[in-house]
């Protein structure tokens, strides 16, 4: 014989569910597959105190449910046909212990929660002979209680389900909710509407509730009954009483759901729970594609935005850091040289105010170190102010990247270079004056001696004429020379101020150089440090605009794959679907991706 | 109490006086100290609120006079001094969603002003006659047992329809029952087994089926099955069927329990109301200087000895305590439960004479110090007895 056409389409889709994570719904389709032939099951389902034990033992005209005020067990009951009556209680390990059925309820109520995981009572009853199982659950509540999931569990086995909802007042919305997942799963349900003896406006209710169900699309026909009354009908033996009590009715649908052929039975209840796995599956890989868009649509939007911003930024600021640092080594190279000339300017006049009145033979022991120490503060002060003005610059330029500039600044200690370059300044030659190789090598020394440790800050921010160049001038102002006159002395005068100022020359001249090339350096380690600074951001950009855009691109890929998956269990659906219609019966609306 | 409380909400109305709405919330809580205990009745659509608080509510006794029943309050609307809460089935779902509201901690601390009804007592056990007998028993064990019951001041089984129907019973209804009852037990069974048979036209005798269907919706199907094996049990006139009706349907009950825990209370509880508000608006809007009304509102919260009192006479009767049987008994009167003057408290006549009740208070005390320091008994149940002490301290402090 070959397999039958539900058994593959019921396969597939068990695979799906376990793709997705369902292992939950395979494992009741996996129940559906291997359910015992011959046997019609037959679920009893409804919210606490609904009336279910009642309807249960008013079916079978016996007290084999626990009703009333003890509360129901926690685990279902299956109640079959046996000759004699039984009942087994079955634990969680499937082992079996026999009891008595009227201690029953006394022993359910002696074990311990959890331990047990059915119980099967046997009845000697007609309506059960020809193989229908009633199963009696626990009340439906909390939809996280285990009483509901072992409730609920019924799903993946029973042919037929009877919900029980009294005639105290309408349908509640949950009522409602579990009439819908109940008809999802299984294709033949029926609202049994109890306590009809009781409620005066009984007739109402189930109008109301009737018109709730078809409006949810829910097919399952609404049937009133009474247990009181049918109970008083056994006992009276009254069938005018009895018919009243609407248990012929609901016998007669039970038994409907007993006489149906059993392949075609199986076969609609594989259609039934195929569809039903689907949906929810498409239910929840929906519920996860419309998340990854979400997170995607939001989110990536937003990152996207904000890199974007930032690349903008940074642009912005290559150019403005850029252009800060050229303008302001332009400046300062002007600015030094400026200085430099200036101080050196007042020194040459000092130079010649000395020699035109005085005789470089009698001053020059004095004019020497007086030469040498202005030349050397001098140099001193316009060093430290380029060094504090290089400082200044490489902090205008960190400025520009904002908060992200986050580190040191570079190393801006100009360190020795050039010194040597210094050795051939020339010296003045006046040999016979005796004075000019001890100043000139002291004056080296001084000047050399800053540029190799940096900045002498005591020496910073001194005024650039103070007492000890003002006083030199006077000293040698005052040493005129009244015997000497004529040729000789304007002649050793001239010789004096000339070499005196070509060596102030030289010295402008050399250290002038230093400083270009010392702010030179100073711009190159800038724009080495800032440049490397800005390469750093843009890459750290790159990458992040990469990693964005591959979260993209794999939530992307991952969105199409679970369209794809949608279309094949909405594929599944509607062939289900077909099975069910060949199974004699129009299923409802097909799903679609 | 209530001094204290006034005192808290003068010094808040001096520190909201340029806030209108804060000072007409303040002049409320103090107008409110002045009118009866409000009872507000909650609970799920059709657990017969409306019809409770309608039986509870014409009962012409001096027991619930300074009472206002509120018929399910909305949250917007005023606040409820205290709270019957009905339930139709004692399952965990329902209790889980009848549980109180938190709140502040004194709010939680002193939440002892709720009650739980089982309302609709006569449909468990499927309207069996003795459906009332085994509410009750369920209720009981449920207050017992249950820790979702645990703050309640009580469980109660109520058949409101019973009660009600009981409480406003005609002198027509009662002839049309005695009728009834007067029709051969056997021949009348048939008839009343449902609402159906019961206003069938084949219904023997001539009164018209509009008539038995008022009688129906009036009383239930289990009303007037219990008022015809009444009527033939000796409740021969209206008087003694309508007490009967309402003595079975579980009010008197109810009624006492209010009388007890909240009449009685009434100070107490109007108070916490008020406190309650007040805490509520100092956090809300918080003012310069708010903070030393914050610790007198937190030094009041915790000297409130009457909660105290409430909460363990909740506690021994709910059998949440190892007291039990006359130690039992003298505590929850110590502590009130009976009435809260001296002489109430003490067991004795309400015109004893001072001397007496100082002996009879000076006694009590010696015997429940005793009580509340051995040592061979558990923390808790020293604790309880400590309470017990408290409130004897409290009666004899009335003498100095």
């Amino acid at each position: 014989m070959t397999a039958p056409a539900w058994l593959e389409v019921l396969n597939e889709t068990m695979d799906a569910c376990r793709t997705h994570g369902r292992a939950d719904l395979a494992e009741r389709l996996r129940r559906r597959r291997d359910a015992p032939t011959g046997q019609i099951r037959l679920g009893v389902l409804g919210f606490p105190k609904q009336g279910k034990g009642y309807l249960l033992n008013a079916v079978l005209n016996a007290p084999v449910c626990a009703v009333g005020d003890a509360p129901t067990p926690a685990v279902p009951t299956e109640i079959a046909y046996s000759a004699e009556p039984a009942a087994t209680l079955v634990g969680r390990s499937r082992e079996r212990i026999p009891v008595a059925v009227e201690r029953l309820t006394g022993e359910l109520g002696a074990r311990p929660a959890g331990t047990l995981s059915r119980v099967e009572v046997g009845v000697p009853r007609e309506l059960l002979s020809a193989g229908l199982v009633l199963v009696d659950t626990p009340p439906v509540g909390d939809p996280r209680s285990p009483r509901t999931a072992a409730a609920l569990d019924l799903l993946a086995e029973a042919d037929a389900v009877i919900l029980v909802s009294d005639a105290t007042s309408p349908l509640t919305a949950a009522e409602l909710a579990l009439a819908r997942h109940v008809r999802t799963w299984c294709p033949h349900v029926l609202v049994a509407l109890t306590k009809i003896d009781a409620s005066p406006g009984w007739r109402a209710v189930a109008e109301r509730n009737r018109a709730m169900l078809a409006e949810a699309g829910i097919d399952a026909p609404v049937q009133p009954v009474s247990a009181v009354v049918r109970q008083a009908a056994a006992k009276a033996g009254d069938a005018d009483l009895n018919a009243r009590s609407g248990f012929p009715e609901l016998l007669n649908w039970i038994a409907e759901q007993a006489s149906r052929p059993p392949e075609q039975s199986r076969a609609l209840l594989a259609a039934v729970g195929v569809r039903a796995a689907a949906a929810e599956l498409v239910e929840s890989l929906r519920d996860r594609a419309e998340a990854a868009g979400q997170d995607a649509g939001l989110g990536q939007a937003a990152l996207l935005q904000r890199a974007q911003r930032r690349a903008d930024d940074l642009r912005r600021q290559n150019t403005k850091w850029q252009n800060l640092l050229s303008d302001e080594i332009t400046d300062l190279l002007s600015d030094a040289e400026y200085d430099l000339r200036e101080r050196t300017r007042k020194i040459v006049n000092t130079i010649d105010r000395t020699f035109d009145e005085g005789d470089p033979a009698k001053v020059w022991d004095d004019f020497a170190p007086w030469l040498d120490n202005a030349l050397a503060e001098a140099v001193d002060v316009n060093y430290t102010w380029l060094a504090d003005r290089a400082e200044w610059i490489a902090q205008a330029v960190a400025a520009c990247f904002g908060a992200q500039y986050d580190r040191a600044l570079p190393d801006l200690r100009l360190d020795g270079s050039g010194v040597e370059g210094l050795d051939d300044v020339r010296r003045p030659k006046i040999e016979k004056f005796k004075v000019g190789q001890q100043a000139f090598t002291g004056l080296r020394g001084s000047y050399g001696g800053v540029l190799m440790f940096g900045l002498v800050t005591s020496l910073a921010g001194l005024p650039l004429i103070n007492p000890v160049s003002i006083g030199a001038g006077a000293a040698f102002a005052a040493k005129t020379i009244k015997d000497e006159g004529g040729m000789r002395l304007q002649r050793r005068q001239a010789v004096a101020k000339q070499a005196a100022q070509r060596h102030v020359d030289d010295v402008f001249l050399r250290f002038s150089k230093e400083c270009r090339d010392s702010i030179r350096l100073v711009q190159r380690r800038l724009r080495d440090h800032f440049t490397g600074l800005a390469e750093e951001l843009a890459d750290e950009l790159t990458h992040e605009r990469e990693t964005i855009l591959a979260g993209t691109a794999e939530r992307e890929r991952r969105t199409v794959h679970i369209r794809r998956e949608i279309d094949r269990l909405a594929g599944l659906h509607q062939r289900a679907g077909e099975l069910g219609t060949i199974a004699g019966r129009q299923q409802r609306r097909e799903l679609s991706a | 109490m209530t001094r204290d409380v006034r005192d808290l909400l003068a010094a808040a109305s001096g520190l909201y006086r340029d806030d209108p709405r804060a000072s007409a919330l303040l002049h409320d809580c103090a107008n409110r100290l002045e009118q009866p205990l409000r009872v507000a009745f909650t609970g799920a659509p059709s657990s017969g609120k409306s019809t409770l608080a309608a039986a509870l509510g014409e009962w012409p006794t001096r027991a619930l006079r300074d009472l206002v029943l509120l018929d399910d309050p909305g949250p917007a609307d005023e606040v409820p001094d205290a709270t019957v809460r009905l339930v139709r089935h004692l399952e965990p779902d329902e209790l889980a969603a009848a549980h109180p509201p938190g709140g502040s901690p004194f709010a939680r601390q002193s939440a002892v002003n709720s009650v739980l009804v089982l309302s609709r007592a006569d449909e468990v056990g499927a309207g069996r006659i003795d459906a009332l007998l085994t509410a009750k028993q369920l209720a009981r064990r449920a207050w017992r047992e249950d820790p979702l019951c645990t703050g309640f001041l009580g469980v109660i089984a109520v058949a409101g329809q019973l009660a009600y129907g009981g409480r406003s019973l005609r002198d027509d209804e009662f002839d049309l029952l005695a009728a009834f009852a007067a029709v051969p037990r056997e021949e009348l069974e048939r008839h009343v087994l449902s609402v159906d048979s019961f206003t069938d036209p084949a219904f023997p005798g001539p009164i018209p089926v509009e008539t038995r269907r008022s009688l129906v919706v009036r009383f239930g199907m289990f009303g007037v099955r219990l008022a015809l094996t009444l009527i033939r049990t000796g409740c021969d006139d209206r008087v003694k069927l309508s007490a009967e009706l309402v003595r079975r349907s579980g009010l008197g009950e109810l009624r006492d329990t209010l009388a007890g825990c909240f009449v009685a209370r009434a100070e107490a509880l109007k108070a916490r109301t008020a406190v309650i508000r007040l805490e509520a608006l100092l956090a809300a809007q918080p003012r310069p200087g708010g903070d030393r009304l914050v610790s007198r509102v937190e030094r009041f919260a915790a000297a409130a000895h009457d909660f105290r009192e409430l909460r363990l006479i909740a506690d021994i009767r709910g059998g949440r305590t190892a007291l039990s049987g006359d130690p039992a008994e003298e505590a929850v009167r110590l502590l009130g439960a009976q009435g809260t003057a001296p002489a109430d408290r003490l067991g004795l006549e309400p015109d004893a004479d001072p001397g007496e009740i100082y002996d009879a208070g000076l006694d009590a005390l010696r015997r429940w110090r005793h009580e509340a320091e051995r040592p061979d008994r558990p923390h808790a149940e020293r604790t309880a007895a400590h309470v017990v002490v408290r409130s004897a301290e409290g009666l004899l402090a009335l003498f100095t």
